[in-house]
């Protein structure tokens, strides 16, 4: 049980940060249509300036997530305004391509602003271990899973009280209704990024803070993809406790069948279910009408 | 030049090729590439190589994602396996070269047959990601069959040598590709104007009407999955022979990557499009390091280590900046010059 | 009619744009210059390595490029990206042969890289000392022109696990490592020693390359009871595995291999990191010779790129130093022949980081000393134990 019980914790806290960022790619794919290839890459920069503040401002933990939030903010805002802006309109396939492009220079930054060396973010909190009975459980562990919990609790009553909620499903249920009744999809998009890349940001930020920073960071975009297409795509919420699901079956995987089984368990999983719910647990079913 | 014509048969609709002219200038570029090994270098010659291959894979890939609108995150699954297909017939085995580029055809087909009889109901990215645990899991797969497989430590692969004609010189090797290249465009082309390639179209453009029409949806996205997959698998062996060692390490998620980046840049669902889309996308890091080379003394007083990256940032930039201005592809430029060069001076 | 002939021109324009000028004579060397070419990954996460053996050719090569050169010419060495992607790394070495005419090879990236062009290698002929990556393949059999410094990761692994289970009589073992060609030769040494000492393997764990989260297998490392534990991991998987196991609050005896023996790991582990056994046969930063080493880069290298160098760069340079010698001893006018001829007859080279090198007739691999190691979370460094 003891067993159980710790992979069951390891297994939260990783998929809390699958969750995250899965929630970015459903926040991005539900207001624009898109996948965004760059997901991961934007995660990686997030923490890279959060690392960078914290060595060069302040280590103080509040001084650190304020500014990682600001950049993941800005790094959204820039994004869609320098790159997937002008896209607007042109053919999805290319704009989706575009994403691809701006991964690899995101991607390569990351060796030419700082450097391939795996760091630490340091900001003396995270690092301590809890024991609840005989189970060890890290500060940042704990912390990633409420601050995921209280997110999607957050995002659950932005779509469904907030004017801005409400128009961005409104966009994203029918975009040319949505501008007749005045909402600005420029603007809703703009929104989206900036929403992605800050909720995606707080899942690299907490990576960094219970594992390290490397350049290879950037592959948490592929673990957490997955759990975006098992939450539905279309499905915010859904995609984070996708990703809660992918982080447990890996370490019970893990855990029970073999180390070698961690990976493809995950995968496997997904097929299964697809194969009941082509939409993912929590999309929303494509009704067909002629 | 021409730019456009009036077809007044169906029959001249789906020619293979419309014109006299084409047939002269494709036999031109044919000789011109038979010719090619004598004057080029092999540092010149590896980049035809590679071309000829990529072709090959992305003709593969633009039967699915082309012709029949299926994304598939996962075709670099089945080029390792058509790779490993032909290693271990040929090399572990000793079989005739012919008979290990059957196999690596028919091996990926058979397991894409496997992974598409129940994944083909799914759409779009759902599909996608069915091919993506796909690649996924083969890797574990043939990590894990060692008896097979020799496991992590991977097969060596000789150049092949067929009917006494040794292709183990990089000009003959080049003629080998070649050969492969133009067999698969010609198999695309004319599977694109047959009556199965116009059911692909047709459930890509739009599949609720194709159905009405009494097409198959499932056998036919399932008949496209397997083509795709033979043909990559072909790919996948060339590109083995290439490595001269197969392991799962020389295929990396990227290409799967690439391969879509390919189409997109070239121009979705044109075999035309597979074809200058690689050429594009192969010589572009190339392209940027040349770039690079030219101002690589300023560069390195003011960067150091970090500086190769501005290479990799440069070749994001091309492909970003080339989709913003020409989103149809490569295809679509080359469609905008000939008007333009007809019309000239006017603008229509 | 116009057209077409516009055309016409323009293909054949590019037609001879295309080729190139005929072959040199003897290529790589003019009176003034020695080429030596390379290939690393110098892009993506495994930059760590390749810039920092880059760095360490680049070292000998300064350092002899200012005591006057090679018997008067000056060396001009080439480096080449492949971002770790085999098709790209044979691009590079064809680029470095065929296009700027190297007259050696240093280098050559990582292990399934220098595999992949050995067939090319063997083909030119060009003379060429491996230095990254030591694997067998490289010098069984030896081939003519391919020179390999350093020792192989079984033999590492097998001298280290000697070491730990001398240490440590009656333990039970774990052991983790990687889905890939290195993690087999990890696992290959390590079965040779349980096999001669009959050791108690409890644990034996097998992770994708990637992984990033070790929690489960660190957990069935703890629950399988193992006390001394094998780390196969490279960089950020030790350090992933040495924090679950502070998590889990178990202290095993912990020993690493060479490739994830870098210092800035050592504060990522942080106290978890303590006590560390590692193996390799390059000196410690932290000595004598590993200080004198910094202190010669220093003088020979821009501020920047001093942050890049780690044990790579040390065998890299050693590499450099084993081949410029046999360079110069070929006297005023060097080619491939003497200068194979003359590594084979290298003999007890100092470099002042390893053992002397020598190599001999139909010997291609320098058979370095190994030394253990330990880490010292004080002082953020490896200590040499004796």
């Amino acid at each position: 049980m003891q067993y159980f019980m710790q992979l069951l914790i390891s297994g939260l806290a990783i998929g809390a940060i699958y969750g995250l960022i899965a929630m970015g790619f459903a926040v991005i794919y539900k207001s624009t249509g898109l996948v965004n290839f760059a997901q991961g890459e934007m995660t990686m920069i997030t923490a890279y300036i959060a690392w960078t503040i914290s060595t060069t401002v302040s280590g103080n933990v509040f001084v650190v997530a304020l500014g990682a939030i600001l950049a993941a903010v800005v790094l959204g805002l820039i994004i869609e305004r320098v790159v997937m802006r002008p896209m607007l309109g042109e053919p999805v396939f290319a704009t989706v391509m575009v994403t691809i492009g701006l991964a690899v220079i995101l991607r390569s930054s990351i060796n030419f602003i700082w450097d391939a060396y795996p760091h630490g973010l340091d900001v003396g909190f995270g690092r301590s271990i809890v024991r609840i009975g005989p189970i060890g459980v890290r500060t940042g562990q704990i912390a990633v899973i409420v601050t995921l919990l209280v997110l999607l609790a957050v995002i659950w009553a932005f779509f469904r009280y907030s004017k801005i909620g409400v128009a961005m499903r409104a966009v994203a249920a029918d975009d040319r209704t949505a501008l007749l009744m005045g909402i600005s999809a420029t603007r809703v998009h703009a929104l989206a990024w900036a929403a992605s890349s800050v909720i995606a940001g707080i899942g690299g930020v907490f990576f960094a803070l219970s594992y390290d920073l490397s350049p290879a960071m950037f592959q948490l975009g592929l673990k957490a993809f997955p759990a975006t297409i098992l939450g539905g795509l279309d499905a915010v919420l859904g995609s984070g406790l996708g990703g809660l699901l992918i982080g447990i079956t890996e370490n019970l995987a893990g855990g029970y069948i073999g180390s070698g089984m961690k990976e493809v368990a995950g995968f496997a999983m997904i097929i299964v279910v697809l194969m009941v719910r082509p939409f993912g647990i929590f999309g929303e079913r494509d009704i067909e009408r002629v | 030049m021409r730019t456009g014509d009036f077809k007044q048969t169906y029959g001249e609709l789906v020619t293979l090729v419309d014109s006299p002219p084409v047939w002269l200038w494709s036999a031109l570029l044919v000789a011109g590439l038979i010719v090619a090994p004598f004057v080029l270098n092999s540092y010149v010659l590896s980049f035809l190589i590679i071309i000829l291959i990529t072709v090959v894979g992305a003709l593969g890939l633009n039967i699915l994602t082309g012709y029949t609108g299926l994304i598939s995150l996962g075709h670099v699954g089945f080029l390792v396996t058509g790779a490993y297909a032909y290693a271990i017939l040929v090399s572990k085995y000793q079989m005739h070269p012919l008979v290990g580029f059957l196999g690596a055809g028919l091996v990926p087909a058979l397991a894409s047959l496997i992974v598409g009889a129940p994944s083909l109901r799914l759409k779009g990215l759902y599909l996608a990601i069915t091919t993506l645990a796909f690649s996924f899991i083969i890797n574990t797969v043939i990590l894990e069959a060692r008896w097979l497989t020799n496991g992590a430590r991977g097969i060596s692969v000789q150049r092949p040598e067929i009917f006494g004609i040794s292709f183990d010189s990089d000009a003959a090797f080049t003629y080998l590709c070649l050969g492969f290249a133009v067999l698969t465009l010609f198999a695309t082309l004319n599977i694109r104007r047959s009556r199965v390639g116009r059911a692909f179209v047709a459930i890509r453009d739009n599949d609720t009407a194709a159905r009405v029409m009494g097409i198959n949806l499932h056998a036919y996205k399932l008949f496209a999955f397997v083509t795709s997959a033979f043909i990559t698998g072909l790919a996948g062996a060339l590109y083995g022979i290439y490595l001269s060692f197969v392991s799962v390490e020389g295929f990396p998620f990227l290409l799967s990557i690439e391969a879509l980046a390919i189409l997109i840049v070239g121009g979705l669902g044109s075999a035309l499009g597979a074809v200058l889309g690689t050429i594009l996308i192969v010589l572009l890091p190339e392209a940027t390091r040349l770039v690079f080379s030219l101002f690589s003394a300023q560069i390195d007083a003011v960067f150091t280590t970090g500086a190769q990256e501005l290479k990799s940032m440069l070749y994001g930039l091309v492909i970003i900046l080339f989709l913003r201005f020409q989103p149809r592809g490569l295809v679509g430029a080359w469609h905008d010059l000939r008007r333009m060069w007809v019309n000239w001076p006017l603008r229509y | 009619m116009i057209k077409y002939l516009a055309t016409a021109s323009l293909l054949l324009a590019g037609a001879y744009l295309s080729t190139t000028p005929a072959l040199a004579a003897d290529p790589g060397i003019t009176d003034t210059e020695i080429v030596i070419g390379d290939v690393e990954p110098l892009t993506g996460p495994p930059a760590l390595l390749g810039v920092a053996a880059s760095i360490g050719h680049k070292i000998a090569i300064a350092e002899a490029n200012a005591a006057g050169g090679i018997n008067g010419r000056k060396i001009k060495y080439v480096l080449e990206d492949d971002g770790y992607v085999t098709a790209r790394t044979i691009q590079g070495v064809k680029k470095v042969t065929d296009v700027d005419k190297a007259f050696a090879l240093l280098g050559i990236s990582g292990s399934g890289q220098s595999i992949a062009v050995m067939p090319l290698l063997e083909k030119a002929g060009i003379p060429t000392v491996i230095d990254v990556a030591p694997v067998k393949f490289l010098w069984e059999p030896p081939r003519k022109n391919v020179f390999v410094v350093g020792q192989s990761y079984e033999e590492g692994i097998i001298h280290l696990v000697n070491y730990l289970a001398e240490k440590n009589p009656g333990k039970k073992w774990g052991l983790i490592t990687q889905d890939d060609d290195y993690g087999i030769t990890v696992r290959d040494g390590f079965d040779t020693v349980v096999k001669a000492r009959k050791l108690n393997v409890v644990y034996s764990g097998n992770y994708k390359k990637g992984q990033q989260d070790f929690s489960s297998d660190m957990l069935q490392l703890k629950e399988s009871g193992a006390e001394v534990f094998l780390a196969g991991g490279i960089i950020g998987e030790n350090i992933a595995m040495m924090k679950e196991l502070e998590k889990l609050s178990i202290k095993p005896v912990v020993g690493i291999f060479w490739p994830g023996r870098v210092e800035p790991v050592l504060k990522l582990m942080g106290p978890a990191g303590d006590g560390i056994y590692a193996v390799d046969y390059v000196e410690p930063f932290a000595g004598a010779a590993g200080k004198a080493f910094l202190e010669k880069a220093k003088g020979l290298l821009p501020e920047a790129e001093m942050k890049g160098i780690n044990r790579y760069s040390m065998t890299g340079y050693a590499a450099a130093k084993v081949l410029i010698a046999a360079i110069e001893r070929c006297g005023k006018q060097p080619t491939w022949a003497c200068t194979i001829a003359e590594l084979e007859k290298t003999k007890n080279v100092e470099t002042g980081i390893m053992a002397p090198i020598s190599f001999g007739a139909g010997v291609r691999f320098s058979n370095q000393k190994l030394q253990i190691m330990q880490s010292e979370f004080s002082t953020l460094s490896f200590k040499p134990v004796n």
